[in-house]
């Protein structure tokens, strides 16, 4: 075990991620500013002339070159490419960085530096590639103590080595000479494998099925949203097509035109605020359910858990009246005088069924660690804050995470609330809102399938985007969230 | 310094209204610098009595003082005590170093000299080069070992450990006893220890307190608790294996056994316990003829089953004495070592 | 250079320590200003923070939860009693003309399109729901117990599938329902041409659109039904199937038990609670299905030239929340407290159920 050269190789690691997160921060760049380039169609009575959209061929002056409408289409493809293959690499090779012991470096490691290595330079970042390479040799005198020159003459005898072991294996299995006994044996292990692997078969196709069936509203959704108008409606749809022929600036016309970029901003306002308000009340209220001793605090937990079976509708008729002009007066008043944000987030700033599962989570904390604490000369509130909470850091995470989702969920009281305004409400949509009551038809009642769609993967990606860099903690918070409840 | 309990009574009141006594009325003084084990059966009020000293449970009557403060009614912050926990309770999401610093969050205490103190109290109970792991990542010795390192760091009048070593494997114990025993002699605490392990507080304490049912039962040195019990629960609790008792009757002073006259006692006729140490016993050419049911050899002494009075005692002796499987042996037992209990009180009448 | 980079973490290191010395001494002034205070208090008998009951500290906790809880949970609930007997309650200027004990639930219930059709449909509000409900909760929850139980016996891939299955869960409802009744349009939709393939003549077949029939609108939404709520159940059961005692499984291994019998004898047995804490969740989340009806249909619930609804209970509650006419928050009122009762019915059922069928 060389330590200095395991050392040396994290050090080179350290230094390829430099170079890793310049190439991605060049990939966002250049996306931002081509994306910036594309050329809308131009606005005539007042509505951008849609129809037109496919047919414009505008030319792009980029890098003093200039580019027709495929090209630039096929730039910002490749650049979105390189950056899906390029950010979840870093990351998991941070993660990967921040865990490896010594013990841990094989000679897979270093051919899984070379394969990244390969994906680095097909994605233009010689750089990190070169690097990788080097790290790659590195790592091969670690693990086999050969340098670059002993490396590459080692490759030829390694592959006759793997070969003739290959071909030795068959010729043992036909020397061997087997008693009655041990081929009956070998005759029942011969059929356990057989029917296992028929089992194992019809479970992989199983799942296949399935997970075909889970993925194609996706994956027609990403597609869709990328074809022109003529793809998309087209009795006979295409199952792929061409980078060059990627429509990025669907999503450019449903972010600025279809103003979808105001709804996602007012999404994450409102999920933001909403979430913010649900952990403090539900941290706060989980605590004095779980920690403090008072008369009647059962009684009062059973009344809070029995009022979770009543439907949300029935909330829902008086909170109209609540926020209304009756009520606080946050709309439904003159334009000008509303306040739709705060309609939309106070009704959801807590919620019991979070409330319960903390409390779930709070009592599992050992009593003696209150005592702990108590000795210590920890007020309550300082126990809760340094204590209880990093603790149950899982759980509330969770629980902010299933909030964040079910905001961008928000559907019917975000619409009750912005349809009382007229067009004032308009400018507060959330993007269900947007999504289902937006006009996708033009004038001339052509429905705007392609923009529709586009429409809605971009609401779906951040979602995907956040599910994917937290997936371990989502998934396992769900699947407790379930056994909890 | 000095820790006194007076009169201290600690009530319990369920639900339904029906109350329970955890202990009664009492009166313990305990002198500074000495380490002091607290030994009962499980649920007889040892824990309960530690934490009122800590202050985490308020007392129903009576009273405690540090020294010469009354700290009844004090907040366990203000009391100076530190507390050791049967699970450690370390707080998991902090590092050995965070563990140990916490407490002295709340004290006056300049930053620099509470890193000093710190590392002081990690190395004085031996896990200096442990501080940047988490507990999780700690064997059950080494969270002890933090676990007392943090109840040291505010410089205590008082330590309080809470069935420390239950959580432990059984050579671990026996290294952590000896660990404790020295850090509360360098540091020269007072210290209380809650054990229900009689061979551990035996082997760890200055003095020890056996309670029953919240009850005092003996407050004495270890040894002497052993070699003259005041009652039969403390006679019956000490020693392992446990003390031999059965019923025999005082016969114009003698003791009878199995109808035969066993030893003179100066004690009124009647029927008492009596209790017989089964290390007590050896073998001896004048000793008293008993008919042996069972022996079995193990190792260093042999283990003899035989009857007194219909009762099955065990009498363990050196095994060079004893030969094979005899079917009849002599014993003698040593000198103010059988111990005769009044029927009814359990009180000790008289050893000889 | 190794100097250099020694110095600057030397550097980086002192500001750290300069900042949390600085953080530690203002703890400690604020500690002290604490402990003066707690002293005068003491000295003039005025700490009540000590005698405080346990009632006080908790409502100080419940407090932020409870005024919300109290707002907008709690006083709609009464207050839903109330509308309940009003007639025509006006919501812009908050009159009534009188009261009624019985009138807004007789309006819903003697509605044509809640419980007893309109003579030209065999739809209505109530029968679409139950449908919807019957039949997609069984569908739902038997899949997903396949599909934990698959997964739990797979090695290779496990994780690559657990986050596939995982995806429906990270969406909007209404996004991926514009994507659905997309594949299921009647011309070029992606589902016909898949039929097509099977040399089904699926041309212009229509599922959600114009000219659709019941039966393929509810398939549709059932489909979707099924296909949203999926993943939550498989991660449910996965959980729990996981946290099943290995010992149970090497015991009938080693009785030789048939594989069919491990899952019907040991599998659902042991985790039974669990299916059936996520039957009684997926009947009531069913019986609130809305957004998927919007997304796939439309607002009014109502395929385009349909003479049919695809109204559910809690949408036809909703048509009468836009309190632009008088009266109709009472009848959504009634609406509501049916549904309610509905619910209530059928959770105290699977609960008898339950007592005799559920291992704990």
């Amino acid at each position: 075990m060389n330590k200095k050269l395991f050392q040396k190789s994290n050090r080179i690691e350290r230094i390829t991620f430099i170079f890793d997160f310049l190439a991605i921060a060049a990939y966002l760049a250049l996306f931002f500013i081509l994306f910036g380039m594309l050329e809308l169609p131009e606005i005539i009575n007042g509505r951008m002339d849609l129809d037109n959209l496919q047919y414009m061929l505008p030319t792009y002056e980029f890098l003093s070159a200039t580019f027709d409408k495929w090209q630039m289409n096929t730039m910002i493809s490749l650049v979105i490419l390189f950056a899906l293959v390029a950010i979840p690499m870093m990351f998991i090779n941070v993660k990967k960085l921040r865990n490896r012991t010594i013990y841990e470096i094989n000679s897979y490691t270093a051919s899984s530096k070379f394969v990244q290595a390969l994906v680095n330079l097909l994605s233009f970042n010689p750089i990190s590639a070169g690097l990788r390479i080097y790290n790659m040799f590195v790592l091969v005198k670690f693990v086999k103590g050969y340098n670059a020159k002993e490396f590459f003459k080692s490759i030829g005898p390694a592959v006759k080595k793997f070969s003739k072991e290959l071909f030795k294996k068959k010729e043992i299995k036909n020397k061997e000479e087997l008693d009655e006994y041990s081929i009956s044996i070998k005759q029942s292990i011969r059929r356990q494998n057989a029917s296992k692997i028929i089992r194992m078969s019809l479970t992989y196709i199983f799942l296949i099925i399935m997970a075909f069936i889970i993925i194609i509203p996706f994956y027609w959704m990403v597609l869709t949203s990328l074809k022109d108008f003529t793809g998309a409606t087209s009795n006979n749809p295409e199952f792929f097509i061409g980078i060059s022929r990627m429509n990025w600036v669907n999503y450019k016309v449903v972010l600025t035109e279809l103003n979808f970029g105001l709804y996602i901003r007012n999404t994450i306002f409102i999920a933001l605020m909403s979430t913010l308000g649900t952990v403090i009340t539900t941290i706060l209220a989980a605590y004095a359910f779980a920690r403090i001793e008072f008369k009647g605090r059962e009684l009062l937990f059973s009344i809070l858990i029995m009022t979770m079976m009543i439907p949300g509708e029935l909330y829902i008729i008086t909170n109209l009246i609540t926020v209304s002009r009756n009520g606080f007066g946050w709309v439904g008043m003159p334009t000008g005088e509303n306040n739709y944000f705060l309609a939309m987030i106070l009704p959801f700033v807590t919620s019991i069924s979070y409330i319960f599962f903390l409390r779930q989570s709070f009592k599992q904390i050992p009593d003696s660690l209150y005592k702990a604490a108590r000795v210590d000369g920890c007020s309550d509130f300082k126990f809760l804050t340094r204590v209880m909470v990093p603790i149950a850091s899982p759980t509330i995470f969770t629980i902010t995470i299933l909030n964040v989702f079910g905001s961008w969920n928000a559907y019917i009281w975000p619409r009750i609330i912005t349809g009382l305004g007229g067009e004032e409400g308009q400018n507060y949509w959330l993007i269900s809102n947007a999504l289902r009551d937006t006009s996708f038809v033009q004038e001339n009642g052509k429905v705007m399938y392609n923009l529709q769609i586009a429409a809605s993967a971009l609401v779906t990606v951040p979602l995907l985007i956040v599910f994917f860099m937290f997936k371990k903690y989502i998934m396992n918070g769900i699947g407790r969230s379930g056994t909890k409840g | 310094m000095e820790l006194r309990l007076e009169n201290l009574t600690k009530i319990f009141t369920n639900k339904t209204g029906i109350e329970t006594t955890a202990v009664s009325e009492l009166d313990i003084t305990i002198e500074s610098g000495t380490l002091v084990g607290l030994l009962g059966p499980s649920g007889c009020g040892k824990s309960t009595t530690l934490f009122m000293i800590a202050g985490l449970e308020k007392p129903t009557g009576g009273k405690i003082f540090f020294g010469e403060d009354d700290v009844t009614k004090l907040a366990p912050e203000k009391r100076g005590i530190g507390l050791v926990f049967q699970n450690y309770a370390l707080y998991p999401h902090m590092t050995v170093y965070n563990n140990i610093l916490f407490p002295l969050e709340n004290l006056d205490v300049p930053r620099n000299e509470a890193i000093a103190r710190v590392k002081e109290m990690a190395n004085l109970v031996g896990i200096g080069n442990l501080l940047d792991r988490k507990p999780s990542q700690l064997s059950g010795g080494q969270q002890q070992r933090v676990a007392i390192a943090r109840a040291l760091v505010k410089k205590p009048r008082v330590l309080l450990l809470d069935e420390p070593l239950s959580n432990l494997d059984a050579r671990l114990r026996l290294q952590m006893r000896e660990e404790i025993k020295r850090i509360q002699r360098e540091t020269g605490i007072t210290t209380i220890f809650v054990t229900h392990d009689q061979e551990e507080a035996m082997s760890i304490s200055d003095k020890m307190v056996v309670l029953d049912f919240g009850v005092r039962q003996q407050y004495d040195s270890p040894q002497e608790m052993y070699n003259s019990p005041d009652n039969l629960f403390v006679a019956k609790f000490l020693g392992n294996p446990p003390i031999n008792t059965f019923e025999a009757e005082v016969k114009k002073g003698y003791l009878m056994i199995n109808d035969k006259k066993f030893m003179k006692f100066d004690v009124p006729d009647a029927t008492y316990d009596i209790g017989m140490r089964p290390e007590n016993f050896r073998v001896s050419e004048d000793g008293f003829e008993v008919d042996v049911k069972n022996i079995y050899h193990i190792g260093r002494d042999t283990m003899i089953h035989f009857d007194f009075n219909g009762t099955n005692i065990r009498a363990l002796v050196d095994s060079d004495d004893v030969e094979g499987q005899q079917k009849k042996i002599k014993l003698a037992i040593k000198s103010q070592r059988v111990y005769i209990f009044d029927k009814n009180t359990g009180k000790v009448v008289d050893h000889g | 250079m190794a100097d250099f980079i020694n110095n600057t973490k030397k550097f980086f290191k002192r500001i750290g320590q300069g900042i949390k010395n600085f953080f530690w001494n203002i703890r400690r002034v604020l500690n002290n200003i604490k402990r003066r205070i707690g002293k005068f208090l003491d000295k003039h008998n005025l700490n009540f923070a000590s005698k405080f009951p346990g009632w006080a500290k908790a409502l100080l906790y419940l407090s932020p939860a409870l005024i919300v809880l109290g707002i907008f949970t709690f006083w709609p609930i009464i207050n839903a009693f109330a509308l309940v007997v009003y007639e025509n309650y006006n919501l812009t200027n908050d009159t009534i003309t009188g009261y009624t004990l019985f009138g807004n639930f007789i309006t819903v219930l003697t509605d044509e399109s809640f419980i007893v059709p309109a003579s030209h449909t065999a739809s209505s509000a109530v029968i679409n729901t139950l449908i919807i409900v019957f039949i997609s909760v069984p569908i739902s929850v038997l899949l997903a117990l396949f599909i934990a139980a698959a997964l739990n016996s797979i090695k290779p891939l496990k994780g690559f599938f657990q986050t596939v299955y995982f995806l429906p869960y990270v969406t909007n409802t209404i996004a991926i329902g514009l994507v659905f009744a997309y594949m299921f349009k009647a011309d070029g939709g992606l589902i016909n041409q898949f039929l097509s393939w099977f040399g089904i003549n699926a041309d212009n077949l229509s599922w959600v659109d114009t000219g659709a029939v019941y039966w393929r609108s509810m398939f549709v939404l059932i489909f979707y039904g099924v296909w949203s709520t999926l993943a939550f159940k498989i991660m449910v059961f996965l959980t729990s199937i996981q946290g099943i005692d290995k010992q149970y499984y090497q015991a009938a291994a080693i009785d030789a038990t048939p594989r069919r019998k491990i899952f019907t004898r040991i599998t659902v047995p042991l985790i039974s609670p669990m299916i059936f804490y996520i039957l009684v969740t997926s009947v009531i989340g069913g019986f609130k299905i809305y957004n998927s009806i919007v997304a796939l249909f439309g607002v009014t619930g109502q395929p385009a030239g349909a003479d049919y609804t695809m109204q559910s209970i809690v949408m036809y509650i909703y048509q009468f929340i836009d309190g632009s006419n008088a009266g109709s928050l009472s009848v959504a009122a009634a609406g509501s407290l049916i549904l309610f009762a509905i619910i209530l019915v059928l959770t105290l059922v699977q609960m008898q159920v339950s007592k005799k069928r559920v291992h704990y």
